[in-house]
């Protein structure tokens, strides 16, 4: 009997499966966590003119990767603290590029030339290269700014997602979750939050 | 035609009143409120209720995911289309007249519009929200979101990244049928909501 029930059950848990929305929406899903560093050989300028890859930046304990941009309020808002991370964080073995694969054509201010004056006001200690056919944003499934990907030592994904749960007000913020994804990482330990969301302005891929 | 979807959205409003906590004082916000520059208002602030408006406009009444929710599932609509968008957004501001022509061309068969506001939590940009969909021409109310983001995302739909803008449609249950980030054409906010309303409510046989 109850095992009947329990089947009972499921074929009502699978009916509703069964009308589950089918998404039209042909997003690209986001890597997952375990994944290898996608693209890690693409070429990207970089602010000083250089051309560099993912694989070129990789730490000894670890790489972050940030899709971020000039514009969005999001990425300003988060900014001072993206910096302030990517430069503690390179110091302790992580390697750290941030990527912007916005359309500068969609917004001007994503320029290359704005990117470098960017990178010099906020004292970028990093790279900030364009992602300049969005390609890798797109292999990344990163769909906002800013989205971070930290992968660890091995080079597999461990975090996947925001910085923190106040991009307003840093004095308010009560998961650190991307410094804790960095201190864990970076001391060879286990990433305990994973996965987080946050609002961010869509990427603005090229076409 | 403009009058058409009111009613559906007013036929949720009592409902989305009821589950604020401060309701009644949002319901008297949509009144004009008095215009002063700081938006201050003695006697709401009193209520605990953030004024609604910093300048005259139509009414935004903050919301966490179960709020919206509950203005999706209330009853009276064959679809449901939010539209999550913000003041600075870009694509937001693009596609906006569209999410509005959507309300206009369809609202008479069934579907309620239903707009969330992403900006910020204070009164400045507040106050860009309501003076877009002031200029926008929306004189109807609709909702600021407040709170966490990630507990906002995931309380509205767990397929959602949080990107901006997004449009959610979901069918007369209150399930959700499709979702779409960035910005959208009227076809296309046209056929999400025509898919729905063709083939009806998908609710699991019982």
């Amino acid at each position: 009997m109850k095992q009947s029930l329990a089947l009972v059950s499921l074929a009502v848990v699978a009916a509703a499966f069964a009308v589950a929305p089918m998404f039209a929406q042909d997003a690209p899903k986001a890597l997952g966590l375990g994944a290898a560093i996608p693209m890690a050989d693409k070429k990207m300028k970089n602010v000083d003119g250089k051309e560099i890859a993912v694989a070129d930046v990789k730490g000894a304990k670890g790489t972050l990767v940030v899709f971020t941009c000039n514009a969005c309020p999001y990425a300003k808002g988060w900014e001072d603290r993206i910096v302030a991370l990517g430069n503690e964080y390179k110091a302790k073995g992580i390697g750290v590029i941030a990527v912007n694969a916005n359309d500068p054509g969609k917004v001007s201010e994503d320029g290359y030339d704005q990117m470098k004056t960017r990178a010099q006001e906020k004292h970028f200690g990093f790279p900030y290269v364009v992602d300049a056919t969005s390609g890798l944003a797109k292999a990344y499934g990163a769909t906002r700014t800013p989205e971070a990907f930290l992968f660890d030592a091995q080079g597999r994904l461990v975090y996947h997602g925001t910085i923190d749960d106040n991009m307003q007000d840093p004095e308010k913020v009560s998961s650190h979750y991307l410094s804790d994804a960095l201190a864990a990482v970076s001391s060879g330990k286990d990433v305990a939050v994973k996965e987080t969301k946050a609002m961010g302005c869509g990427i603005k891929f090229r076409a | 035609m403009r009058t058409g979807i009111p009613f559906a959205l007013l036929s949720a409003l009592p409902l989305l009143l009821a589950a604020a906590p401060a309701p009644a004082p949002a319901a008297k916000a949509a009144t004009p409120a008095p215009a002063t520059k700081t938006g201050a208002q003695p006697a709401a602030a009193k209520a605990g209720v953030q004024p609604a408006t910093a300048t005259k406009g139509p009414a935004l009444t903050a919301a966490k995911a179960a709020d919206v929710k509950k203005a999706i599932a209330a009853p009276g609509a064959k679809a449901v289309l939010v539209n999550i968008w913000a003041s600075w957004c870009g694509p937001c501001r693009d596609e906006f007249p569209d999410v509005l022509k959507i309300r206009r061309d369809l609202g008479s068969q069934g579907v309620r519009v239903i707009l969330v506001s992403a900006d910020f939590d204070d009164a400045e940009a507040r106050a860009d929200a309501v003076k877009f969909l002031s200029d926008m021409g929306v004189d109807f109310p609709s909702f600021i979101k407040v709170g966490k983001d990630e507990e906002f995302i995931d309380g509205l739909a767990k397929e959602w990244t949080g990107t901006l803008p997004a449009t959610l449609v979901y069918d007369g249950t209150g399930t959700l049928r499709d979702l779409r980030e960035g910005k959208q054409s009227y076809e296309t906010f046209r056929g999400m909501v025509e898919k729905v309303l063709k083939d009806g409510s998908a609710r699991p046989a019982s």
